[in-house]
C-alpha cells in the first residue's frame, strides 16, 4: 500500500508546523500560567485523575508542578528553535501532556486542549528540526565533509514521506477528531440535535451559566435565542462540517472550503457562547493541511519584487 | 536506487502506524469512556431541555439581597467550564461545605469589603430561554451549604 501524494513534503513544511505549533503552545501556557501554578496547591481530595495521571493516581505537588511548568516552558523554547530536537521534541510533548492531563484531572475535562497535545506528540516524535533549526545549522557548520552536507541538503529538499508522513498523521488526527465530535452529536442527540431546539437551549444554557457564575454572557446569545428559526439550519450545518472533515485530506479547494467552514463554526461558537477552542480559532489545528513553507517563499518573492521595483 | 529515491519511498510501516493512530483515536468511542487526550468529544452533543439545574455560589448581603460572586472568586479561573465543572464535582462528592469555606476565604482575599457577606452554594433550576431573554426564570433553589462571618 502506498499513500500517494499525500505524504510528499519538504523538510521546511514540517519545520514551519513545528515553529507555529511551538510558538502557539508557549503563548497558551504563558497566558494560562496562573491557572497551571494554582493546580499545585490544590487539595488532593479534589483530584480525579485522567490520562497519564490514572497511572500514578496522585496530583503533582507544588514543587513538582512548578518544576514541570518551568521545564515545559524552557523545552518549548528549545522546541521552537529546534535545539537538540531528538531529545527535546519528545520531552516537550511529555511535559505538555503531563501539564494538560493534570489540569483536566480536577473534575472537568478540557476538550479544547486535546488537538494541541496530540499535535505536539506527533511533531515531537518526528524529524521536525531537519530544517529551519539550530540543529540543522549546527550540522551544516560542523560537517567538514562537503559531500555529506550536499547529500543532507538534497535529502531535506527531496522531502518525501520523511517529513510528509508526520504532517499526514497530524491531519488525520484533526479529521478523526471532528468526525468523532459529529458522530457524538448524532449518537447522543440524534436527529433532534439538528432539527429541534437543542442548539438554542445550548446557547441559552451557556449564557445563563455565565451570568449565574457572575460573568457576562454574549450579547449575541439573546439575539440567537430570539431568532430561533435560524438555529436548526446552523446546527445541521455544524454536524455536516464535522462529519465532512475527511474531505480536507483531498487538498486544494476542498481543503480550503472545509477549513474555512470549520473555522467559521468555531468563530460562531465563540460569538454565541463565549466558548473558545484556541487551537482551531488561531488556525494552528489546521496548519498541517497547508504548505506553510510557501508563506516564507512568498514573502521572499515579495521582498525581491519590492527591491526590483526600487531599483 | 539513489539515496534520495530511497528516502522518498513510502515505508511499509506507515499505513500500519496510521491505522493504529486512527484506532487509538476512536477507541474511547467504543470503550464508551471520555478521557484525555483521547476523547469521545461529548461536549454539547446531548440534547438539552430548556429547564436546567445549575450549581453556583452566591453572595448574600446583610440586607438579604443575593448576587453572583464572579468566576475569579468561585473558581479562581476565567473559564466558566472549569469553574462550573469543579463546583458541580465538589457538590456531587459531598464537599459543598469545604468548597463554601474555600470560596469565602477567596472572597475576603479578593474583596476585603465583602467580609460580612454570607456565601451560599446552591443548585438553581432555571428556564434558560426565559433567563437569556431577561424574563423571570427561576423554578427551584436548593441550598447545599452556607458559610459566613459567624459560621
Amino acid at each position: 500500500m502506498r499513500l500517494r501524494g499525500t505524504t510528499e513534503a519538504p523538510a521546511e513544511r514540517l519545520a514551519a508546523f513545528r515553529i507555529s505549533l511551538g510558538v502557539f503552545i508557549i503563548g497558551y501556557v504563558a497566558i494560562r500560567v496562573g491557572v497551571f501554578v494554582e493546580l499545585g496547591s490544590r487539595e488532593r481530595s479534589r483530584f480525579e485523575p485522567v490520562g497519564v495521571f490514572r497511572l500514578i493516581d496522585q496530583p503533582m505537588g507544588e514543587v513538582v508542578n512548578g518544576a514541570a511548568l518551568v521545564a515545559t516552558f524552557v523545552l518549548g523554547v528549545a522546541f521552537v528553535v529546534g535545539w537538540r530536537f531528538r531529545l527535546v521534541g519528545p520531552l516537550f510533548a511529555l511535559g505538555l501532556l503531563a501539564l494538560t492531563s493534570h489540569r483536566s484531572s480536577w473534575g472537568q475535562l478540557l476538550h479544547f486542549e486535546n488537538l494541541m497535545v496530540l499535535h505536539a506528540v506527533v511533531v515531537g516524535l518526528s524529524p521536525a528540526a531537519d530544517a529551519w533549526s539550530w540543529d540543522a545549522r549546527r550540522a551544516a557548520r560542523r560537517s567538514a565533509n562537503r559531500a555529506g552536507v550536499a547529500r543532507a541538503g538534497a535529502l531535506a529538499r527531496a522531502g518525501g514521506d520523511r517529513y510528509g508522513f508526520p504532517l499526514l498523521v497530524a491531519s488525520v488526527i484533526v479529521v478523526v477528531t471532528y468526525v468523532i465530535a459529529g458522530v457524538a452529536k448524532l449518537r447522543y442527540g440524534g436527529v433532534d440535535w439538528m432539527a429541534g431546539d437543542t442548539l438554542r437551549n445550548h446557547i441559552a444554557y451557556s449564557a445563563t451559566r455565565l451570568e449565574l457564575l457572575g460573568g457576562w454572557a454574549s450579547p449575541a446569545a439573546r439575539v440567537a435565542v430570539d431568532a430561533a428559526w435560524i438555529l436548526p439550519p446552523i446546527a445541521t450545518l455544524s454536524v455536516l462540517v464535522e462529519l465532512a472533515a475527511p474531505i480536507a485530506l483531498l487538498g486544494g479547494r476542498w481543503r480550503n472550503i472545509w477549513v474555512a467552514t470549520a473555522w467559521l463554526m468555531h468563530a460562531g461558537i465563540y460569538v454565541l457562547m463565549l466558548v473558545g477552542f484556541p487551537s482551531p480559532l488561531f488556525l494552528i489545528a489546521f496548519a498541517p493541511f497547508f504548505p506553510l513553507e510557501r508563506i516564507v517563499d512568498y514573502r521572499a518573492t515579495l521582498a525581491r519584487r519590492g527591491l526590483a521595483t526600487q531599483a | 536506487m539513489t539515496a534520495v529515491e530511497e528516502h522518498r519511498r513510502t515505508r511499509w510501516w506507515q499505513p500500519t502506524l496510521l491505522a493504529l493512530v486512527v484506532a487509538l483515536l476512536v477507541s474511547p468511542v467504543f470503550v464508551g469512556e471520555d478521557d484525555f487526550p483521547l476523547s469521545t468529544y461529548p461536549m454539547y452533543a446531548r440534547t438539552r431541555p430548556a429547564d436546567v439545574a445549575f450549581v453556583t455560589a452566591q453572595g448574600v448581603a446583610v440586607d438579604g439581597t443575593t448576587r453572583p460572586l464572579g468566576l475569579d472568586v468561585i473558581g479562581a479561573s476565567d473559564d466558566p467550564l472549569i469553574v462550573a465543572g469543579e463546583l458541580r464535582a465538589a457538590v456531587s462528592a459531598g464537599r459543598a461545605v469545604q468548597r463554601c469555606e474555600l470560596i469565602r476565604d477567596r472572597l475576603i482575599d479578593v474583596r476585603p469589603d465583602d467580609a460580612d457577606v454570607v456565601v451560599r452554594i446552591v443548585t438553581e433550576q432555571h428556564d434558560v430561554i426565559e433567563h437569556t431573554a431577561d424574563r423571570p426564570s427561576l423554578i427551584e433553589r436548593t441550598v447545599h451549604a452556607e458559610c459566613g462571618p459567624n459560621s
